[in-house]
């Protein structure tokens, strides 16, 4: 109890630190977008910024900017057309984050059977295999990934693609989320769902591609140092089927490392989908950072964008570290 | 490097493929003009034209030709990663010293502010660099994942100092009276070598794929420019209008060259320090 409250007071300052930081992005940040409104009446412009209360002391804007965040999931609105961003900063988010825990369950699961196979039959030729996979996987650029396998998917097999997240002749009306997966299931809405799960294989896939290596090499190197240690050749040794020793025993300990190691790449995999959602279209965060807010040079997009994603980096990390002391005891004992 | 370690090394067979790679590709790209059978940005007379005895590789929808850019590609796909890893150098190993050597407040503002930069997805922070920095160019990019790399340079060498600086050599060259300045360069820095070595080759396998996917979202050089991440862009532009293989040679081009770094990197964390390697 004490660890996790210790753990998560450590967080507060950062993200008012992270908070900070991004906010001064406002300013540095080009916004050409207002530029371009008011070009043929540049006295508007002053107007404009003073009814945003632009000219207030840095301070003051992020006072209000924070409290608007906090309260009111606010983030300012547009440059271009002053509407709020908050809601559509929010939807993104929410296909972003289906896009990631879809990609880090793939990659748990054949990242883990990879490196478990490899672990138990080192130096053949399953974990050379298995070690060519995983360094394809740090070598490889994702988009490149992404683009053979949407010629792959299309011009080989056949299949449509759709950069949509489900089908779009679908009725939804009724949802009231955009974790379009998750709640198709609680609606019983099997329909959208297998239309989601469809949509998200390719993105998924490729996404899925760089944490796999880690969890592969990660799982790999723990196995085989939990089967080397006492315990296991004890279990051998009384006679339990290789099989069960490895499942139930060795398997049960390497979980620790391998869950730390998981959990840090679901921050990764968020501001990573940023290539992925741009090869496959995908209507997700990264993507409409750069679009509406790069490209488009709308500052409140961008570092409403970026809060988000640094908050729940922080976040799925202070998760970790608390689940990881559940796991493990040890760790409570030492705070 | 020398004696058991450059053994064990040469002995490495992955390391010397990986050297091999970076091998190549740095000749490639130094000897860039005397490869290229055309210049990378002059206009050849056949637009899509497939793979022929003038054109290796084909010329693309600009009529450029694939094979010159591709060898001019490495040129500035080197120089960009290289560059980025020296800048997170030159910043990250003097702050990761006197973060590791002095500690107390310092040392806590250093790593709190290495935690900060640390709470935002590397991709990510490169992108909002390049958005405030708003000039696509190569230096954009450099200085985008120049600066992404610092904490990690930092962390690692901090870590590094905190190993030696209480062991005896160290109280031995202060007894003899060296200063603060001379013991940090003379005798520390040259002990964390190895782990600072480790770290620079496989972040420059990351800087090219931070860097091609910085151009990728339109962060990066100009839509010309001979560089393997906007020749994979516009290749998958046009896609529609070609045949499918020109996706091959820039993204194989990318993938070899981070291959190679991957390899080398883990070369030479095995001779420098086995029990690390996976």
């Amino acid at each position: 109890m004490i660890f996790a409250l210790r753990r998560i007071l450590v967080t507060v300052p950062l993200l008012l630190a992270v908070s900070v930081f991004v906010f001064l992005l406002t300013d540095a940040l080009p916004g050409d977008a207002a530029d371009m409104r008011f070009e043929k009446h540049p006295h508007l412009k002053k107007e404009w910024r003073e009814r945003r209360g632009m000219n207030d002391p840095t301070m003051v804007r992020w006072w209000r900017y924070m409290s608007g965040v906090v309260t009111r999931f606010d983030f300012d609105n547009s440059y271009l057309d002053d509407q709020p961003v908050g809601r559509e900063l929010g939807n993104k988010l929410q296909a972003t984050f289906e896009l990631a825990l879809f990609a880090l369950l793939v990659a748990i699961l054949l990242g883990g059977a990879v490196g478990i196979l490899s672990a138990v039959f080192p130096r053949t030729p399953i974990d050379y295999f298995g070690n060519l996979l995983a360094l394809a996987g740090i070598s490889m650029p994702v988009f490149w990934l992404g683009m053979l396998m949407i010629v792959f998917a299309v011009n080989v097999l056949g299949l449509p693609f759709s950069s949509n997240r489900f089908d779009p002749t679908l009725d939804v009306d009724e949802f009231t989320t955009h974790l379009f997966l998750f709640e198709s299931v609680f609606r019983l809405r099997f329909d959208v769902f297998w239309s989601c799960v469809g949509n998200l294989m390719l993105p998924g896939l490729a996404l899925a591609s760089i944490p796999m290596a880690v969890i592969t090499r990660m799982t790999r190197s723990a196995m085989l140092e939990e089967m080397g240690k006492d315990y296991a050749t004890t279990a051998r040794a009384k006679g339990l089927r290789n099989r069960s020793v490895i499942l139930k025993h060795v398997l049960r300990n390497a979980l620790i490392p391998i869950t730390t190691i998981t959990g840090l790449q679901f921050g990764t995999l968020m501001g990573g989908a940023v290539l992925t959602e741009t090869v496959f279209s995908w209507p997700g965060l990264g993507r409409y950072i750069v679009k509406k807010g790069v490209d488009g040079r709308d500052p409140p997009v961008i570092v409403g964008g970026i809060l988000l994603v640094a908050t729940t980096f922080i976040l799925v990390n202070l998760l970790v570290d608390l689940l990881y002391a559940v796991i493990d005891p040890r760790i409570r004992r030492q705070a | 490097m020398k004696g058991r370690r450059w053994r064990t090394f040469r002995r490495n067979k992955t390391a010397m493929v990986g050297a091999g790679l970076v091998l190549a590709m740095v000749v490639m790209a130094l000897g860039a003009d005397w490869f290229a059978r055309f210049d990378p940005e002059t206009r050849q007379d056949a637009f899509r034209s497939p793979p022929n005895a003038t054109y290796w590789l084909g010329t693309d929808e600009n009529g450029f030709d694939v094979f010159s850019r591709l060898v001019h590609g490495a040129r500035a796909s080197l120089w960009t990663a290289f560059a980025a890893v020296g800048f997170a150098l030159v910043f990250g190993v003097p702050l990761g010293l006197i973060a590791g050597w002095r500690g107390g407040w310092i040392d806590s503002a250093i790593m709190r502010f290495v935690d900060l930069m640390l709470a935002f997805p590397s991709v990510l922070l490169a992108v909002a660099i390049a958005a405030v920095m708003d000039d696509s160019s190569l230096t954009t990019v450099i200085l985008a994942v120049g600066i992404v790399l610092v904490p990690q340079f930092i962390r690692q060498v901090r870590a590094a100092v905190l190993q030696v600086r209480n062991l005896e050599y160290v109280a031995a060259a202060r007894a003899l009276g060296a200063g603060d300045a001379a013991i940090l360069f003379r005798t520390v820095l040259p002990n964390c070598v190895a782990p600072i070595l480790v770290l620079a080759t496989l972040s420059t396998g990351i800087a090219i794929l931070d860097a091609a996917g910085l151009s990728f979202l339109g962060l990066g050089p100009p839509e010309t420019s001979p560089e393997w991440g906007v020749m994979l862009t516009k290749a998958f532009r046009y896609l529609r209008h070609a045949e499918q293989w020109i996706l091959l040679p820039p993204g194989l081009a990318i993938s070899l060259t981070v291959l190679g770094f991957n390899l080398l990197g883990d070369g030479l964390r095995d001779a420098y320090d086995p029990r690390q390697s996976p």
